[in-house]
């Protein structure tokens, strides 16, 4: 059981960075390319949830009167669940950084399609030049 | 005083806090940055060589396989550390008094990226914990884009978005390569990965192991700039104010000594390591130099030569021993100063001209020449001329390729050195000897005596070192020799 749930969650991680790598290098619209960012940060994240998994475990909290060693050999180990709580705090603000750009950009330009801001943003160079 | 450890990164990291509250208090945000400013560079050479453990968690040994376990987030301090927190100290108390002298409104937000930047930039050089350095990787990256997008150069945000975008594709590979090596070892503590590895707990040869080393160098490959991110990291400082372009290059070469000193701790017993590193940073030294050479943009070509230099860093690191690690050292310390002052010598020139194409420039030593001459130190030092400190930095890298039996890498850096001189002599030429265009107009005629000020003093840290090399050499080697297996 144990292997299936986290053979899952693997999986379901590298399908989230596969889909992500690709939104984010191929995908012309910048929110999508955004979105794609998000797929891998959050199978980042899933992946290392996935670590602290153990079939049967309790939440790593000790009661009192709780036994300490039944407690250390049954309960899921916590400190990937810290570092991935630390990681979607950073993950939010990225992505807030990243919106807040593309909203500048998008008044800018007046699009979404990072080949047409491209496209104008070398047009301009060669003028100033 | 080891309670001054923590202090090196809650010091600027409240004033940032603090900086960004009181915003709309124009003295008082002024009187707290410099205040601050000064005191960076004085806390590390205050405080003693030691261990901090936050919330005061000491080491627990475990009883049964006698290994010690560090249960908290441990800061090390060393000479290392503190040199170079005292070096970014010192760069940004000069960098923030530029920027308060030029503008007569400061703009708190900005005041709280640079701070923040330092505080980021220090924790990851003391850290001993691969999260936190993750943590303060991205929070790194985030002040470094602020920077560039705050600044009133065209297009600074495009180029903020997409040093951000790719920003955001290394630094979840880099999760993944700290969730690969958690999932091995069950700790984030860097000396506990280490011990368990060297205690022979750890299948070294195992793919999982490779893989994270894989993902973890890709994320190093970003925050160092190096191929195939060497053109986003020239294209950012071009963006940046000329000041805050002289603080990145240091945020960049800290965190690339800091995350590849972490992983030469974790993976120099595998030999794919240094062979990644040197192959990498040579490719740097190559492309940087020769896409300075074709460079018209002055700050763009610095950009690409710093990009250079840090292959230098590099090489000496992937060589991988005692003398070549220190070389190194002694390396990215010298590219901090040396990239810093000719940052800050053209931003002077931007200033007086408001020209960034060298092709439009010309005949400006007439009008400026304590900043053509100390920019001419800056080149030559950047260059290896004696008796600049990059001199002896790169004799040393050199002398380390020979005796590490890589001549051709030794000629290989004395090759780009010479390419090096060449680029800055070509450019020095047509800035500040060729003959005035007619069209060129100096809008300015003195430029700001906080930038002539700031350069003076990089300029003697320059000729300190290179008289004096051992003060840092010494005491490098000796932390160095702590590292090796």
């Amino acid at each position: 059981m144990m292997a299936e749930t986290q053979l899952a969650i693997l999986f379901t991680s590298i399908a989230l960075v596969v889909i992500g790598l690709y939104a984010a290098i191929f995908v012309d619209n910048i929110i999508k390319k955004i979105i794609g960012i998000s797929f891998i940060e959050e199978g980042a994240n899933l992946f290392i949830v996935g670590i602290g998994y153990k079939a049967g475990g309790i939440v790593p909290i000790l009661m009192p009167n709780m036994n300490t060693t039944w407690f250390a050999s049954n309960a899921s180990y916590p400190l990937p669940y810290g570092l991935v709580l630390t990681s979607i705090v950073i993950g939010a603000s990225t992505l807030a950084v990243m919106l807040s750009l593309v909203m500048v950009l998008y008044k800018k330009y007046g699009t979404l399609s990072t080949k047409e801001m491209l496209a104008d943003t070398s047009k301009q160079e060669e003028y100033n030049e | 005083m080891n309670e001054l450890i923590p202090l090196m990164v809650i010091v600027p990291m409240m004033a940032a806090l603090l900086l960004s509250a009181f915003s709309k208090f124009n003295k008082v945000i002024k009187c707290l940055a410099l205040v601050v400013g000064i005191c960076l560079p004085i806390i590390p050479l205050a405080s003693n060589y030691g261990l901090h453990f936050f919330g005061g968690y000491q080491p627990i040994m475990d009883n049964v396989t006698n290994v010690i376990y560090h249960p908290a987030i441990t800061y090390s301090f060393d000479f290392m550390q503190q040199i170079f927190i005292a070096m970014i100290g010192l760069l940004t108390f000069l960098v923030i008094f530029i920027y308060l002298t030029k503008y007569k409104k400061a703009s708190g937000s900005y005041l709280f990226l640079l701070f923040m930047g330092t505080a980021a930039v220090t924790a990851l050089i003391l850290t001993d914990d691969i999260f936190h350095m993750f943590v303060f990787f991205e929070i790194l990256a985030l002040a470094q884009v602020g920077i560039v997008a705050a600044s009133s150069i065209d297009y600074s945000y495009e180029m903020a978005l997409k040093y951000m975008i790719l920003g955001a594709i290394g630094s979840p590979m880099m999760l993944l390569g700290i969730g690969f090596l958690l999932a091995m070892t069950g700790t984030v503590n860097v000396t506990d990965i280490v011990s368990i590895i060297r205690g022979g707990l750890l299948d070294v040869t195992s793919p999982v192991f490779l893989l994270s080393l894989g993902l973890i160098f890709f994320g190093w490959l970003y925050a160092s700039g190096l191929p195939p991110f060497h053109t986003i990291k020239s294209g950012i400082y071009s963006k940046a104010e000329p000041h805050g372009a002289a603080l990145l290059q240091s945020f960049t070469v800290i965190s690339m000594i800091s995350i590849v000193l972490i992983m030469f701790r974790i993976y120099s017993t595998l030999p794919i390591f240094e062979v990644l590193v040197v192959f990498f940073s040579v490719v740097a030294m190559i492309l940087g130099v020769s896409m300075a050479l074709t460079q018209t943009d002055f700050r763009r070509m610095i950009g690409f030569l710093a990009v250079g230099e840090l292959g230098f860093i590099g090489l000496g690191i992937g060589l991988g021993t005692q003398y070549a690690l220190t070389a190194g050292l002694f390396q990215a310390l010298n590219e901090i100063v040396i990239t810093a002052l000719l940052f800050i010598g053209f931003g002077a020139i931007v200033h007086a001209t408001n020209e960034v194409d060298t092709r439009k420039l010309g005949g400006l030593l007439a009008y400026h020449p304590k900043v053509g001459i100390m920019l001419l130190a800056g080149g030559l030092a950047m260059a290896g001329v004696p008796p600049l400190s990059g001199f002896q930095s790169k004799l040393m890298l050199v002398q380390a390729s020979l005796s590490c039996g890589y001549p051709e890498l030794s000629i290989l850096a004395i090759m780009v050195s010479i390419a090096t001189f060449v680029v800055f002599v070509k450019t020095f030429y047509s800035m500040f000897l060729s003959p005035k265009p007619h069209d060129l107009e100096v809008v300015d005629n003195e430029v700001p005596k906080a930038m002539v000020f700031a350069m003076a003093v990089l300029l003697i840290v320059i000729i300190a070192l290179g008289i004096f090399p051992d003060v840092v050499t010494s005491g490098n080697t000796n932390y160095v020799g702590g590292l090796l297996p």
